[in-house]
């Protein structure tokens, strides 16, 4: 189930993402955090299981932070994608896979970039991407609107469209939106709709 | 057996001396200043290095003393050469290893802090001895140029200009004299000859290692001379 977004902008990134967790047929929660920042200028969107997408982002959260405390500075948007997908590969090898898609976005000295890893553990870079049940309406969306070289307002509204769309149309996406805009300046977390408004 | 001069603390097992020092390391320093002298400089935009190979001999090949790490890292060693080989192959092994996990060069400041705790731990245990090699490592990264030198302590520094092997302090000496924040390539191939000079008197060639752009490359001085005159 799920709808997440991340989209690349010139001055930085934004991923967004419903708030709805399903258990079986029902509405597990109403306000679903599939969101995670990684350090002040990466986060990470989650579909698939709640639990395994929550396993790997502690994992590489503190295996982020110990890398940079040595190195003496923080890892870059692929390595942090790199790293996800090395588990999510070995996890498939083993017949043990983690099932958890995820939109790895940020910036680093080289920019703003988003990744995309999958439970098989390829990864992708992307200009914008997304993943969950609603992703196929929600790609409908970007692929109207999106275009090289957009800003992360242009590219929050467009974000924010696509999950709606799928909102509307996907019953395993609803209960509001959440958006994450990452620039040079910091991060700034929007929620639209849902049950805390 | 005869006891030594300082008791037994010298001997065998790495053990303190009463007064606190481990002298299994301390001799494993004085090993390095044996070995041929290294000396690095660290300029706005690049990094090099310059030593000279073993005294040529018509029969034999000669001898590197530059060695690559990865496409961005070089290092040289003085001291025991089976040591430094030991070190070296461990800095290419955990290059290759970080290219595995990321797909990305690996930093020059983890190749070094990954070299400094595999020295540091021939310290800790008896029966082993402590590595009788220092290193300096020079290399590009993300985060820029760097020059590190490590010794059988485990020590890590980084600094702007330094030497280690024979006679070392006479090199220091001279960079302390002469170096300048705003040194060109060609400027510091000079001092760093210079210094290397004044600590070893020797006709033997000379490898220079330099760091510039993204990558690490080791040349002859005739070739690394004509690279500082046009730099790419």
């Amino acid at each position: 189930m799920t709808t997440i977004v991340a989209l690349k902008c010139v001055d930085g990134v934004v991923l967004a993402s419903d708030r709805r967790a399903t258990k079986g047929g029902m509405i597990g929660s109403k306000d679903a955090k599939k969101i995670y920042p990684i350090d002040e200028k990466k986060a990470v969107a989650i579909a698939g299981q709640l639990s395994d997408a929550n396993y790997l982002i502690n994992l590489i959260k503190a295996e982020a932070k110990l890398i940079s405390f040595d190195r003496g500075f923080p890892l870059t948007v692929k390595e942090v994608a790199k790293m996800l997908s090395n588990l999510q590969y070995s996890g498939m090898r083993s017949y043990a896979p983690y099932i958890a898609e995820m939109l790895v976005a940020g910036i680093d000295e080289t920019g703003s970039q988003v990744f995309e890893a999958d439970v098989s553990g390829a990864v992708t870079e992307e200009d914008y991407a997304s993943s969950g049940s609603g992703s196929p309406m929600a790609y409908g969306v970007l692929e109207a609107t999106y275009h090289v070289g957009i800003s992360t307002k242009e590219g929050a509204e467009i974000a924010a469209k696509a999950v709606k769309s799928a909102m509307e149309r996907d019953p395993g996406s609803g209960n509001g939106i959440q958006v994450l805009t990452i620039t040079k300046d910091g991060s700034v977390l929007t929620d639209i709709g849902g049950v805390q408004q | 057996m005869m006891p030594s001069r300082d008791g037994d603390y010298g001997r065998g097992y790495l053990m303190y001396t009463p007064d606190g020092r481990l002298l299994q390391v301390e001799y494993a320093s004085e090993a390095v200043k044996y070995g041929s002298p290294v000396v690095a400089i660290r300029g706005k935009d690049f990094a090099v290095m310059v030593a000279r190979t073993k005294e040529p001999d018509p029969l034999l090949d000669s001898v590197e003393k530059i060695h690559m790490i990865d496409e961005n890292i070089g290092a040289a060693g003085a001291g025991f050469t089976g040591d430094i080989h030991l070190l070296i192959d461990q800095a290419r092994v955990e290059t290759q290893r970080h290219r595995l996990v990321f797909e990305e060069p690996m930093d020059v400041k983890s190749v070094v802090n990954h070299l400094g705790k595999f020295m540091y731990e021939f310290t800790r245990y008896g029966g082993v001895r402590p590595l009788g090699a220092a290193l300096i490592v020079v290399g590009s990264d993300i985060v820029g140029k760097h020059l590190y030198t490590l010794d059988p302590r485990g020590l890590i520094l980084s600094g702007k200009a330094m030497a280690i092997g024979r006679n070392s302090e006479d090199a220091t000496e001279v960079l302390r004299a002469d170096y300048k924040p705003d040194l060109t390539i060609k400027d510091a191939i000079d001092l760093a000859m210079k210094a290397l000079s004044k600590a070893e008197e020797s006709s033997s060639p000379v490898e220079v290692g330099i760091a510039y752009g993204t990558t690490f490359r080791k040349m002859g001085l005739e070739e690394a001379n004509k690279f500082a005159d046009a730099p790419q």
